[in-house]
């Protein structure tokens, strides 16, 4: 197991510098004029110049990108070429938002879909056809729609949550959850959808192999076999989608967090990739970056935990 | 039984869930003291500072700017100058020599004192450092120190928008020893009502102030102030709603609608931003035809401006045919009517100009700006008198490059605000440079800016309205109308609009009686 989570970590860093060189020269394609879109049109072109100078600009690409991943090693990602806000500081303030969205849906995902999925796949029938209306009809809802809605009767009707807005963990444990439930409920309704039927399809699965039917003919009962065995062989399916939509969200949660004003990466990323403000968007993708690679690592070592086979592929 | 219990259960879950999220939200945002005097003062924007260093300060954003720094002069809501770290000033008759006056009493916050000399290196250093409105200052030749408290800001040639400029960005004095470093940017250090609360503030979010205790001047209502920027108009006016954000500018009509739903959200309306097509190619360079003054008039025949206000922006604003607002001398009622929408007289003077088979024109189409309905509509009117518009999408990023540096489109459609400085306006939109950048120019504009240059204080009006009603004739611009802005406030703030700018000034808010 040891071997396998360092040869993930080694294939993590690679992804890193494959990812750095692929964003920087795609973010460097656009040969935006940096420097007038921020004095300016208004600006005399040799301040624009000397602004686009002072941002290294005047430089081939290669060195740019050599003088970026260098600082970036020490621990420098520089400054926002927008904003001048430090791309560190930004980044320590607005990644904890989006993180909490993302493990937020996670959990309410893995718990109502790991709970309605096995109950529609054990118990089938009436309720099997409930759940699979529901899942459906949260699949097919637009989710700008379901958080528009949700907003206007949790927030502003009925004023039992805030509309906008984040409060740090830190600052008030009660107020970072009255600012994510919102947020988390939206997102989570999609993510439910697909997620509980994976795991229902999985446990009607497991459900029809033969070591099912000999541990029933050996008297188990059945709480036993579906906790024990069903959900255990049931989950590695389930828990592969669950981290995808984990990663998802990263690009799903632009528009939630649009919509409840919520200071994350997300819309960020949109509004400076726009600009074409290059530290502050290497800043996000590194962060991202490690971000998937950590989950993804940790899907595998959970499913690996679950299903030894897996280790073994 | 059973089946009330379990319904009497669901009920006291469903109540708990209620209760415990009302305490949550409670405890989550907001202060009870939101908005009152001594309270917090929250301000919803969508218009982010890219730095807090005043050589980069724009007019959309000057809240952020007031918040920590004092201008020279301060301009009223109603566009006149008072007295703010400038006590007097005064021209000479060239009007190419400013004095001011400046207060012996304001200190910045390590004890530098606010003097001459920090008002020569701010001004000198303005127009060098590269911002967005150093041109606003390109006239400044020299500031003369008379003694501690007095200087003379000597100019090239006269600027009749001089003071308003010292009211606005160029204005901004920070503290003399901070402008060699960096650090403006983010750590503002100027002589202002409040500090930035660096503690609490996530640059690129959210901007909070607390109240300067040793502020010379007098307080404004508010202890703490704190400005947060959205990305949308439907997250502003939730916030507001919710009574989380106490004031905010609302530009889009739809958000407008559900504000005029909501009963405890105040309104005040304000004409501002004019929308229009730009015209650039007036000697006919990158497109012949608008060489012609008769292909520019049937443009502005062409367009059916009512319906537009009308099926656009639910007829809320102004129709207008000229550039200059209300509030300027050089306005003229009669102007905003000039061109009736006359498809017929459209077409005859395109057949004048020999253009009977038709014009095309390609137009930077800016997301931002011009949204599908605003381009089909004038896509249609134009198509209807035989003048063909191509839309090229341009997104934010190429928008500046490929229009004002590559020069790549004859026109492009615009807001702009209408000052109530003529010269402002003069500047941006008739004189060779940011909306005139081919330089065109004819005897009659050239005769009267000067004139209106030259003339002594309150006696540019007359050369101003003939300026004006040449402007129009020649069709040098295709204003469509004045949009209403609203500011709207919850039922704990009034503020009162600043005239000629879209955002008011910091010191424009009040608690509500």
């Amino acid at each position: 197991m040891i071997n396998f989570v360092l040869r993930r970590v080694a294939s993590g860093l690679v992804l890193m510098v494959v990812i750095s060189v692929l964003t920087f020269g795609l973010l460097s394609i656009p040969d935006t004029d940096v420097g007038r879109h921020l004095l300016g049109p208004a600006a005399p072109q040799e301040h624009v110049d000397a602004h686009n100078a002072s941002l290294g600009l005047d430089q081939p690409i290669w060195v740019r990108y050599l003088d970026w991943a260098t600082a970036a090693l020490q621990g420098d990602l520089g400054r926002s070429w927008f904003t001048s806000e430090d791309v560190s500081t930004t980044l320590a303030n607005r990644i904890p938002v989006t993180l909490s969205l993302m493990l937020g849906v996670t959990l309410v995902t893995a718990v109502v879909s790991f709970t309605l999925g096995v109950w529609a796949g054990v118990r089938r029938g009436l309720v099997d056809r409930l759940v699979q209306v529901l899942a459906v009809v949260g699949y097919a809802l637009p989710g700008f729609l379901i958080t528009l809605v949700i907003v206007l009767v949790f927030a502003v009707q009925l004023g039992w949550f805030p509309a906008i807005g984040y409060t740090a963990l830190t600052d008030s444990p009660t107020g970072w959850l009255a600012t994510v439930t919102l947020p988390i409920l939206s997102l989570s309704i999609p993510a439910i959808a697909g997620v509980t039927q994976q795991v229902r399809s999985a446990v009607i699965d497991v459900l029809h192999r033969d070591y099912i039917r000999t541990l029933r003919t050996r008297g188990l009962s059945s709480p036993r076999i579906v906790f024990r065995h069903v959900l255990r062989n049931a989950a590695t399916p389930a828990l592969t989608v669950l981290g995808l939509q984990f990663v998802g969200l990263l690009g799903g949660a632009v528009i939630v967090e649009q919509i409840f004003g919520l200071p994350g990466v997300g819309a960020m990323t949109v509004q400076y990739t726009v600009r074409g403000d290059i530290p502050m968007i290497m800043g996000v993708v590194m962060t991202t970056v490690i971000v998937v690679v950590v989950a993804n690592l940790l899907v595998d070592v959970l499913i690996g935990w679950l299903n030894p086979k897996a280790r073994v592929s | 039984m059973l089946r009330r219990m379990r319904r009497t259960r669901a009920h006291t879950a469903l109540a708990a869930l209620g209760a415990t999220a009302l305490a949550l939200s409670g405890c989550g945002t907001g202060a009870d003291d939101d908005g009152e005097a001594g309270g917090e003062l929250t301000i919803g924007t969508m218009t982010m500072p890219q730095s807090l260093d005043p050589a980069e300060a724009m007019g959309a954003a000057l809240p952020f700017f007031q918040a920590v720094y004092d201008t020279l002069l301060l301009r009223e809501p109603d566009g006149s100058y008072a007295p703010m770290l400038a006590t007097d000033w005064s021209y000479d008759e060239s009007r190419t020599e400013l004095q001011l006056e400046l207060r012996d009493d304001v200190t910045f916050t390590d004890g530098t004192p606010f003097d001459a000399e920090a008002v020569q290196a701010n001004l000198e250093r303005f127009p060098e450092a590269g911002g967005g409105q150093a041109q606003t200052l390109s006239d400044l030749e020299e500031v003369e120190i008379v003694d501690d408290h007095d200087v003379v800001i000597h100019l090239e040639q006269p600027n009749p928008a001089l003071l308003f400029y010292l009211s606005d960005a160029a204005g901004l004095m920070a503290n003399p020893n901070a402008l060699d470093d960096d650090t403006l940017a983010t750590e503002p250090d100027g002589t202002g009502p409040y500090e930035l609360d660096t503690g609490n503030t996530a640059i690129g979010s959210t901007w909070a102030y607390t109240r300067s205790d040793d502020y010379w001047g007098e307080d404004l209502p508010y202890d703490e102030v704190t400005i947060t920027v959205f990305d949308n108009e439907n997250a502003l006016v939730n916030g507001l709603r919710t009574g989380q954000i106490n004031s905010a500018l609302i530009q889009e009509v739809d958000q407008q609608d559900v504000v005029a739903d909501d009963e405890d959200l105040h309104t005040v309306d304000q004409d501002i931003d004019m929308q229009s097509l730009l015209l650039f190619d007036r000697e006919g360079e990158m497109n012949p035809a608008l060489g012609d003054t008769e292909v520019r008039q049937a443009l502005n025949y062409a367009l059916d401006r009512e319906a537009m206000l009308e099926h656009l922006r639910s007829g809320q604003g102004e129709i207008t045919n000229q550039i200059f607002g209300p509030e300027s001398v050089a306005y003229d009622p009669e102007l905003d009517t000039y061109y009736d929408h006359d498809p017929e007289r459209a077409r005859e003077l395109l057949a004048e100009a020999g253009h009977e088979d038709g014009v095309e024109l390609t137009l930077p189409k800016m997301q931002e700006i011009v949204g599908d309905p605003l381009a089909t509509s004038i896509e249609n009117d134009l198509g209807d008198v035989g003048i063909d518009v191509t839309w090229d999408n341009l997104d934010e990023g190429d928008a500046i490059q490929s229009i004002m540096v590559e020069q790549a489109y004859p026109g492009m459609v615009m807001n702009n605000a209408q000052p109530a400085s003529e010269w402002v306006t003069i500047v941006e939109l008739v004189l060779p440079g940011t909306f005139n950048f081919l330089g065109t120019m004819d005897d009659t504009i050239a005769e009267r800016t000067a004139e209106i240059q030259q003339a002594p204080e309150g006696e540019a009006a007359d050369a101003a309205q003939e300026l004006n009603r040449h402007l129009v004739e020649e069709a040098w611009f295709v204003p469509f109308y004045r949009m209403t802005y609203q500011h709207v406030t919850d039922d704990s703030v009034e503020v009162e609009p600043q005239s000629g700018m879209a955002v008011p000034s910091l010191y424009n808010y009040s608690p509500l009686d």
